[in-house]
């Protein structure tokens, strides 16, 4: 069973383009800190500590703290409940359209 | 960037296109009558092919979710395009019955023996950039790519 809330947490944290910007910057890079985060980001390191906070309570990062410094990396398993969800939709539309085509054969042979 | 864009970037589509053998108007008909929706997607509830109009259809329940699905057609070309606006679900559900607002859009056009008919369900709200993807474990591009397998044709 997929954890509960996260299909909501998850939305709603990558519905915001920057923080879906910072989203991405963490999964092309294997491990990356608060501070390489912010350089080139136009926000402060304050606004990017924020979306880290909402990424890693949507379960889509985690941290590994090494010294004086913090990791952040993408956890795949994170995304999971999304997929599951479309995929649902994915195999209802394959299975109407099967049954459209019955039907047309049907009432107009 | 307009919002149609945004709206756009932020979002999976579903895609399904397949040939049939029949006439546009055939499929047309099988599409938009309410009596003839009910055999093969959902009897409608209040549908008429006219835009503007709601209606609802029933499906599973799921949690708070009583399985009613919030229609609103917004487009009716008869004989080639006709979408609707299909909304569902509750917050307190996770994968399955989960909040929805989403738009699904039947396109159809004439071929040689018959009509293509395309179906997009789109609206999805998912990481669209491909980078989202990258760097993370085989396990999970395998699933990715079964996704895009069953999507279908995927636009970027």
């Amino acid at each position: 069973m997929i954890e509960a809330a996260s299909i909501n947490a998850v939305m709603r944290t990558l519905a915001d383009p920057t923080r879906r910007a910072v989203f991405e910057r963490i999964v092309s890079s294997d491990e990356i800190t608060v501070i390489e985060l912010t350089r080139g980001s136009g926000v402060t390191q304050g606004a990017i500590s924020q979306h880290l906070k909402s990424l890693k309570q949507a379960g889509l990062v985690a941290e590994r703290a090494q010294g004086r410094n913090v990791f952040y990396r993408a956890e795949p398993e994170g995304l999971a409940p999304l997929v599951d969800w479309m995929s649902h939709y994915a195999v209802f539309w394959r299975e109407r359209f099967a049954d459209l085509r019955n039907l047309l054969k049907e009432i107009d042979p | 960037m307009n919002a149609a864009a945004q709206l756009k970037s932020d979002t999976q589509d579903i895609v399904v296109e397949e040939v049939f053998p029949h006439a546009p108007e055939k499929i047309w008909k099988v599409l938009t009558s309410g009596e003839l929706m009910g055999r093969w997607i959902m009897a409608p509830t209040g549908f008429e092919p006219v835009e503007g109009k709601h209606f609802t259809m029933k499906t599973t329940a799921a949690g708070a979710w009583d399985g009613t699905i919030r229609c609103q057609v917004l487009e009716v070309k008869p004989n080639e395009r006709f979408v609707y606006a299909w909304k569902g679900g509750h917050e307190g559900n996770v994968g399955y019955g989960a909040p929805l607002d989403t738009v699904v859009t039947w396109t159809l056009s004439r071929v040689g023996n018959g009509t293509r008919l395309r179906l997009v369900h789109s609206g999805f709200v998912l990481p669209k950039n491909e980078t989202a993807f990258r760097g993370m474990s085989d396990g999970w591009k395998k699933v990715v790519r079964n996704i895009d397998g069953i999507a279908g044709e995927q636009e970027h």
